[in-house]
């Protein structure tokens, strides 16, 4: 065993949740200053050496023992309650602030997502409902839910209106009055739901463009907020490399890419931006490299500055510009050989694996 | 009903011919995240499903399992608190302090350790033993489920600040979080040698199988710090 020589000199010290100890190298007590017994004082004293804490692991002491020595507490069953207490008060403070503003789009983003599918479900529905009472009615989604929560049967719609010679001609079935009310209900719900997303979406809309100016700037609030939901966070984005920004959201392609020599895939969810959406197809690979090297710059600098950055937006204008005006006309080449091949380097499998979660 | 008592707390009872793992329910009456609740001989017993939980499936894979009702454990990636709620079972006396990363979860974890004297919930990143080195004492075993890349890495660190001299380490190593692609024998061995000599902290591997039924390309192992006789 090694024992250093002036066994007196070699005091450490220690920040435990109950006290500041002096050991020394035999990891003995030599000294303790303890804190105050109060469990939220304590609460947020672990708080604040969670975040700061330096400490190297102790070799012979025991914070149990050193606890008990020190007479912070008299039992071993003290030491547990007490702890206990003050670990859950700790862990639900911190729980407590972990909400930010990337969060809350986040959560807004799916809220988004989850409404698109119910609600084309929901109209779904309604369309068929409907429909055995007033079949010549050619409306669908909004337009429909709005008309039966403004009209109900079809008897009700008033001379003179545009669908009054249609309604009146219809092989539609009649409808009763206690089906008539359950459908405007259900009309009735389904508008308020088209309400709520656009609603949400003016949200996402406005917050981006305070949270994530240049995100919002480069790749659209939409966009933007979608990147960050399927990141986790806007941190978490801010450190993908931007090969794993231009393929998020094709997961499927690239595990089979990674998995068999099946071309690596160019886009993400990414392609649902304008520049890559309307480019002609042999032009994609190369906008889409561009505007994810875009994206994460401009990531990284909403994560790190917060504040809006021309230059990004215009470096990749002028970036897509000379992308489009080189390669004007589609290559000779069938596009998969091509792309596969040089994509497919194993070098850099495993770290792209690595960065998709 | 025959009950077997596999391990110290870990129980199989026989139901109709069917073997059930469980645990005696530290708090009779409430079931944690679903599971089947057994009466016997008025012991009320919880359903221990091994395809959610790493450590029930250790135990049906016949691994000698080093926990007592008074250990005190350090439990990585604690998660929601599954396999959590079962050691809390199975220490009656003892203590877990029960680490997790992700605040989502964590809100969960809290809900039990609310209701169950014997957890210690932190809120932190295991990868950060020096983080949570002033709460955490010196711990009998060290349980680890954590789905990193850095697996290996993570245990030794957390074994050097907090595990005892004689304690044990057990570990669910689960290879596609380490590589998506690479075959799962390969990396297992890769991440046994990591152990064994990899780190300034060595460890002996004294057991390990693979967890299959339960879980895929998972590996279970347990480890002890190795001490060199000659020193």
């Amino acid at each position: 065993m090694l024992r250093s020589g002036g066994s007196e000199l070699t005091i450490t010290e220690f920040t435990a949740w109950f006290g500041k100890l002096k050991l020394d190298s035999q990891g003995e007590v030599q000294d303790c200053d303890l804190f105050d017994g109060n469990p939220e004082k304590l609460a947020e004293l672990v708080v604040e050496l969670q975040e700061n804490s330096q400490a190297v692991p102790l070799k012979r002491t025991d914070l149990r023992d050193a606890a008990i020595e020190c007479s912070f507490v008299e039992l071993d069953e003290d030491y547990d309650v007490l702890l206990r207490e003050v670990c859950i008060r700790a862990a639900k403070s911190q729980i407590s602030r972990t909400d930010s503003d990337d969060s809350r789009i986040i959560q807004a983003v799916e809220a988004l997502d989850d409404i698109d599918k119910n609600v084309n479900e929901l109209s779904e529905r309604l369309f068929e409902w409907y429909g055995r009472y007033f079949p010549e009615l050619e409306m669908t989604g909004e337009e429909l839910a709005g008309f039966v929560s403004a009209y109900g049967s079809r008897t009700n719609i008033p001379e003179g209106h545009e669908l009054f010679e249609k309604a009146s001609k219809s092989m539609g079935a009649e409808l009763s009055f206690a089906d008539e009310e359950l459908l405007r209900a259900f009309a009735n719900n389904i508008c308020s739901l088209y309400d709520t997303r656009r609603y949400i979406e003016n949200y996402i809309n406005n917050s981006m463009g305070s949270v994530a100016p240049n995100l919002c700037e480069i790749a659209g609030a939409s966009l933007g907020a979608r990147l960050m939901s399927m990141a986790g966070s806007l941190e978490k984005l801010a450190a993908f490399p931007s090969s794993t920004v231009q393929v998020i959201g094709a997961n499927r392609a690239l595990f089979k890419h990674l998995r068999s020599k099946a071309p690596s895939p160019k886009h993400g969810i990414i392609f649902n931006n304008p520049v890559i959406k309307n480019a002609p197809w042999w032009q994609r690979g190369k906008l889409s490299r561009a505007l994810a090297s875009k994206i994460s710059l401009a990531a990284r600098t909403d994560f790190y500055s917060g504040e809006l950055d021309q230059s990004i937006k215009d470096s990749l204008d002028k970036k897509l510009e000379s992308i489009r005006q080189a390669n004007p006309n589609p290559p000779k080449k069938k596009p998969h050989g091509k792309g596969g091949k040089r994509k497919s380097g194993g070098k850099n499998r495993s770290k792209k694996s690595g960065g998709k979660r | 009903m025959p009950v077997k008592e596999l391990h110290s707390g870990i129980y199989e009872l026989d139901i109709d011919d069917r073997k059930i793992l469980a645990t005696k329910n530290m708090i009779p009456g409430t079931s944690v995240y679903g599971e089947r609740l057994i009466s016997d001989d008025g012991i009320e017993y919880r359903q221990w499903d091994p395809c959610r939980s790493k450590l029930g499936a250790m135990v049906l894979r016949n691994f000698d399992i080093p926990l007592d009702a008074d250990s005190t454990v350090l439990y990585l990636g604690a998660a929601s608190g599954t396999t959590v709620s079962h050691i809390s079972d199975i220490l009656m006396d003892g203590l877990i302090y029960a680490v997790e990363f992700s605040p989502r979860t964590m809100r969960d974890l809290i809900q039990l350790c609310d209701q169950r004297p014997n957890i210690i919930p932190i809120l932190a990143d295991a990868n950060k033993p020096q983080s949570y080195a002033h709460i955490v004492e010196k711990v009998d075993m060290i349980f680890q489920d954590v789905a990193q890349p850095n697996q290996a890495e993570i245990a030794a660190i957390n074994s050097k600040y907090f595990l005892e001299e004689h304690g044990h380490l057990m570990l669910s190593i689960k290879s596609r979080s380490i590589d998506t692609v690479a075959s799962p024998k390969k990396i297992f061995k890769e991440e046994v040698r990591k152990l064994e000599s990899g780190f300034d902290i060595e460890f002996e591997v004294l057991e390990r199988k693979e967890l299959d039924p339960f879980h895929e390309d998972h590996l279970g192992l347990v480890a002890q710090i190795f001490v060199d006789e000659e020193d």
